[in-house]
């Protein structure tokens, strides 16, 4: 059989084919593209998944909805809380759960403190592909504490398990307000240094600006999400479109740029950055000193109707579709993964670029494979 | 021109780099010196699940199967037998098999006495995957040797030198802050 994405060994003289991956350093976890070459130039791109399929959508549905919540943490495993949310907005919707006030803010809190990980990560492992060691150094010890504030409270530092129906598991611990706002003075100081080392370098410049550019019409068309799509000048952010939590309350930009390349992509998620920490800042100061952090929730959950719920994860749009027939568990659920999405583009960005320009555009994407994959 | 206005460039862009990292040459290194070093873990941190027994050495497990019907890894194995002194069950057979086990604290959060708990003993690697296999002497030891431990029923507690069990300050508890505040108001 000979599938759409199988690549036979090429007849021409003048190409060559290379497979890059799924165990290569520059590539992100278990994903491979067979690259076609000729001479320096990407003659064509196929990315080739699945190596870490694990049945995610099926496993979901022979459990109950308490259960689910475990399962869903484990798709983006870089920013693991931020999963939990559209699964639990859908169901929250359909039983018709209150949140209360301060758990939508301590949820928009962990949230973004977990876009700042997940940024932290790509822009580490980003600059690795672009062969400077020391960017990875400083900002796995930036997101250490990071997961040191979370793990102090949800008990977990990547898969923390934490977002509940009708709120958050547990209260924060009483020094969590505190140590957020320390990390984001610290943070705030280490900034202009990752702008220094990374956005306003020249040699970092000179390899960004102007490639892989991708254009509006094709990153719509191809339905990108995220950093990705916002830095080809679509203005589409999920915490605006489709407000959730305590993001209505909250002020922030969206950062867009209209270039598309490379250099835009770090550009919209360096801003990004910028704008979790004034998100932080601001639902620091206004959840509730006290207060419930858990609505009421009906002991047996029985979910009837279909519901799809999205958030912006650090990685675009993720979607989740529940659908319930009456019983405790899920008749079907369907994950809408944003970096699957952006996948698509590698066929567009990689032909025609240059074989080291590839690994740059490869890591500008920022796919994590176990939400690719499911 | 245009050459020496790149090479410029060039060195521009290597002495912003060294200065960026130039800044962090003084800042303090830490080492962990781990195995004769223990890191502080928070007392909430799931690193392993212990059942905790009563002061007097009897079980608070009252075999009422939820954390077996909650588990998503369905690792959690009960067998119950009536009570031949009064009423309720006793425990026969309290297997759990750490190996599959996911550590979500699903199991912790729906027991309704806190007989499940998680605890901080992270030492647990082994050689033998079968060695994970744990039963309920392996986990009852567990909680006999953890001094602090979690569940959201009844919040941290610690064990006294004395073998008493008690609730951990505010200071340590997830949501103290309620009980901090209150009190700050009052004083
Ligand atoms: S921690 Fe989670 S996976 Fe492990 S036994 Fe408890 S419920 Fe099951
Ligand atoms: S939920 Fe608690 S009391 Fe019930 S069987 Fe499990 S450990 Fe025992």
């Amino acid at each position: 059989m000979r599938g759409p994405t199988q690549i036979l060994p090429t007849d021409r003289a003048d190409e060559m084919l290379i497979n890059m991956g799924p165990q290569h350093p520059a590539t992100h976890g278990v994903l491979k593209v067979v690259i076609g070459l000729e001479g320096e130039r990407v003659t064509r791109a196929v990315p080739h998944i699945g190596f870490l399929h694990r049945n995610h959508e099926k496993i979901e549905e022979a459990r109950t909805y308490p259960q689910i919540i475990t399962y869903t943490d484990r798709m983006d495993y870089v920013s693991g809380l931020q999963n939990e949310l559209p699964f639990i907005l859908a169901v929250e919707d359909l039983l018709g759960v209150e949140v209360p006030d301060r758990a939508k803010y301590l949820r928009v809190i962990f949230f973004e403190l977990y876009r700042l990980a997940s940024h932290l990560v790509w822009l580490g492992t980003g600059m690795l592909d672009f062969g400077a060691i020391t960017p990875f150094l400083y900002t796995f010890r930036d997101r250490e504490r990071i997961l040191e504030i979370v793990e102090k409270t949800a008990g977990a530092r990547m898969l923390p398990n934490y977002f509940t129906f009708g709120g958050v598991r547990r209260d924060v611990h009483p020094d969590f307000f505190k140590d957020v706002a320390d990390f984001l003075d610290f943070f705030e100081k280490r900034l202009p240094d990752y702008y220094a080392l990374v956005l306003d370098s020249p040699v970092f410049q000179a390899r960004a600006v102007g490639v892989g550019v991708l254009p509006k019409e094709r990153a719509i068309a191809r339905g990108a999400s995220g950093p990705v799509l916002r830095a080809s000048g679509v203005a589409y952010d999920v915490r605006k479109a489709e407000p959730y939590d305590a993001y209505p309350e909250i002020e922030f930009e969206v950062p867009v740029r209209e270039e598309g390349d490379v250099y835009a992509r770090f550009w919209v998620r360096f801003k990004e950055m910028e704008e979790s920490i004034k998100i932080i800042r601001q639902a620091i100061e206004k959840t509730p000193k006290v207060g419930p952090y858990k609505g009421k929730v009906p002991a047996r959950m029985k979910v009837k109707g279909s519901r799809y719920r999205a958030v912006e994860i650090s990685r675009g749009h993720l979607g989740a579709h529940v659908v319930g027939d009456g019983t405790d568990r899920p008749y079907r659920i369907k994950h809408r993964s944003p970096s699957f999405a952006n996948l698509q583009l590698i066929p567009d960005l990689l032909v025609g670029a240059r074989f080291a320009d590839a690994i740059a555009i490869l890591s500008s994407l920022d796919p994590v494979f176990g939400e690719v994959d499911r | 021109m245009s050459l020496l206005a790149e090479v410029w460039e060039a060195v521009r862009a290597i002495g912003q780099g060294m200065a960026a990292v130039n800044r962090r040459v003084g800042e303090s290194a830490v080492t962990e010196f781990y195995p004769y070093q223990k890191p502080e873990i928070p007392p909430v941190s799931v690193q392993f699940l212990a059942l905790i027994q009563n002061e007097d050495g009897s079980d608070r497990c009252v075999s009422c199967l939820a954390c077996e019907r909650a588990c998503p890894s369905q690792v959690i194995t009960i067998e119950r037998k009536r009570n031949p002194a009064g009423k309720g069950f006793v425990l026969e057979r309290f297997d759990l098999d750490f190996v599959n086990c996911m550590h979500c604290a699903n199991c912790v959060e729906v027991c309704p006495v806190s007989a499940i708990v998680t605890v901080g003993d992270f030492e647990h690697a082994v050689y033998d995957v079968n060695m994970l296999k744990a039963d309920k002497a392996f986990l009852d030891e567990i909680g006999r040797r953890a001094q602090v431990w979690y569940s959201p029923k009844f919040g941290v507690e610690i064990r006294k030198p004395d073998g008493s069990i008690e609730k951990a300050p505010p200071e340590m508890q997830p949501g103290g802050l309620a009980e901090l505040l209150a009190g700050e108001e009052g004083a």
